[in-house]
């Protein structure tokens, strides 16, 4: 624990040497997010209604959806960006060091630029919570049950970026492959299951398992159908699917090539 | 200390081509052709040994050095750094070896050199009253405490890398593989570097590894010489096995004020003769003759207007090992 946070702050503190740049890239993720925010709203005012899901509805997938997938673009910045420690054989430092290159990755950096859109996704949820004028019990299971899907979603989307990640041992590059397996996916995830074609709900319920983050559990909260089991479901999901990529992880660090000098 | 035993690493090259398509057909398609980076090669370092690992670029030096340190997995083979395989035991191989890359720094670039050490020992778990010696002692060796507080990527390339050999020492480890150490530095630097290898090794018992392109490295550091080629060892013995198999290559270059005619100079020692316009290098082997000997035959032959004397390349004192 004392060394995560010697190792954050050591980063932190590696950011603010250039200040200049650190406040710029915040600032135009925050005009990023805004511009986001206002084009989704002028959207869902034009359709008020998807396939039986209204704008408030659709707003809490999207909130969920949203939160999940900032949160891991802040605290696991290294482990999106791993392309540059294949290209420039920067993994070799980390397998040097008495800890694993897992958790070296994640104490390694934070990027707090991508805050912005946390944020957006909160005030998202907020509004949609607000605007679905729930009953006492129902708002009560919704709101203690909003952390759990979040939760589950980010483990998710962390057990999917390291996938994609574990790729780069042999491919080297995985920028083209994160648009498929990672910003697809979850910017699919912001909208309801049911308006996808049969094949893509496969997908989205198998490999890419984004529809148990919000789908799964706001379809029951929401008496859309489905029964308890929809509520158990994103954990175990989630947490199945991060001992597969923490496997595959292991395996891949396996077959490591290094690069030469 | 160290033991490699049939050690391989073969490299499977695939034709990789562009894009997403292209990366995927790439990563499974089965044109590809392997190369023998390191080819069933045994050695065994004992404790206290200084031991030059040597060999043109692409030999499979640092190939060897990151399957020694648990970077890479061989292909085949047994390795045992300290009684423990640093494929198995990863992490507990990691505290008994300390590792310097001449050529990629280990430190936080952007943080003060106190910054790195105050991680590094969290990371090692060393006592604070292990770390106050560590760098009074370090201070001492190397004078790291002038630089202590500015940010590595303001140091120099010599200050750099003591303080990249200071962070290697942090855990007190008794095995060191340095992987071109001096690779870069001026005559000052290099000397306080090995000035600070030779008494790592004398006094404090360390056994080193170290990769190199420079021979005064090697004759002023090393009591052994492992050559490598093509990813096999061609000779593993002492410096003075290595002199005899090639002499003490040496190369002078003269400059003439006129090319003079020398069709006719039988030295013994010379090896090679080569013009470049009224430029002349000489490679010689100093065993055989000596460099006053040389200077003044030089001097005979025509009228110099420079001499300077030169390295050889590592590449061409390896060639003459067969």
């Amino acid at each position: 624990m004392n060394l995560y946070l010697k190792l954050l702050s050591g980063s932190l503190r590696s950011r603010m040497q250039y200040k200049m740049n650190f406040l710029v890239s915040s600032l135009s993720y925050g005009l990023i997010m805004a511009v986001d925010f206002v084009l989704l709203a002028a959207i869902l005012q034009r359709f008020d209604d998807v396939k039986g899901w209204n704008l408030y509805e659709v707003g809490l997938l999207y909130g969920i959806s949203s939160v999940a997938i900032t949160l891991y673009r802040v605290f696991c910045v290294e482990v999106h960006n791993f392309e540059r420690y294949m290209v420039e054989g920067e993994f070799d430092s980390l397998l040097i060091r008495p800890v694993s290159p897992l958790s070296l990755l994640l104490t390694k950096n934070i990027d707090l630029s991508r805050i912005g859109g946390t944020i957006q996704g909160i005030l998202i949820l907020v509004i949609s919570i607000i605007g679905l004028k729930l009953n006492n019990v129902e708002l009560f299971l919704l709101l203690i049950y909003l952390p759990v899907t979040i939760v589950s979603g980010v483990l998710i989307c962390f057990s999917l970026g390291l996938i994609t990640a574990t790729i780069a041992f042999w491919t080297q590059r995985i920028k083209d492959f994160q648009t498929f397996t990672l910003y697809a996916p979850f910017n699919a995830a912001n909208y309801p299951m049911n308006i996808y074609p049969g094949w893509l709900k496969i997908i989205f319920f198998t490999v890419i398992p984004v529809g148990f983050m919000n789908y799964t559990p706001i379809l029951f909260l929401l008496n859309k159908g489905g029964d308890l089991w929809n509520l158990a479901l994103p954990p175990v999901v989630g947490i199945i699917f991060l001992c597969i990529s923490l496997c595959f992880w292991k395996f891949g660090i396996r077959h490591y090539h290094s690069t030469g000098s | 200390m160290i033991q490699a035993q049939r050690l391989n690493k073969h490299f499977k090259i695939y034709e990789t081509k562009k894009g997403f398509i292209g990366s995927f057909t790439s990563l499974l398609s089965s044109k590809h052709h392997i190369v023998k980076a390191v080819d069933d090669i045994s050695f065994s370092v004992e404790e206290g040994e200084f031991v030059g690992y040597i060999g043109p670029n692409g030999a499979g030096k640092s190939t060897t050095i990151k399957m020694l340190s648990g970077i890479l997995h061989p292909t085949s083979g047994e390795i045992k750094v300290g009684g423990l395989s640093p494929q198995k035991k990863r992490k507990e191989v990691a505290k008994k070896i300390g590792i310097v890359f001449g050529q990629r720094t280990q430190l936080w670039w952007d943080l003060p050199l106190r910054d790195s050490f105050d991680i590094l020992k969290e990371m090692y778990k060393v006592p604070d009253e292990k770390y106050r010696q560590f760098l009074r002692l370090y201070d001492d060796m190397l004078q790291i405490g002038k630089f202590m507080d500015t940010p590595v990527r303001k140091l120099s390339l010599g200050q750099r890398m003591r303080g990249d050999l200071a962070a290697a020492m942090i855990h007190n480890p008794d095995i060191l593989f340095l992987d071109e150490p001096t690779i870069g530095l001026d005559v000052n630097a290099k000397t306080s570097i090995r000035a600070f290898l030779k008494e790592l090794n004398q006094n404090e018992k360390k056994t080193i590894l170290l990769t190199t392109h420079d021979m005064d490295d090697i004759e002023l550091l090393c009591s052994r010489v492992i050559v490598i080629n093509h990813g096999k060892i061609v000779l593993d013995g002492t410096l003075e096995d290595l002199r005899k198999n090639i002499g003490l290559p040496s190369v002078m270059e003269v400059q003439y004020r006129v090319k003079p005619n020398t069709t006719e100079i039988q030295l013994e020692g010379i090896e090679r003769m080569t013009w470049e316009y009224e430029k002349l290098v000489i490679d010689y082997d100093r065993s055989l003759l000596s460099s006053p000997l040389l200077l003044q035959n030089v001097t005979q032959w025509g009228e110099p207007v420079d001499i300077q004397m030169k390295e050889p390349d590592i590449e061409q004192v390896i060639q003459k090992i067969y």
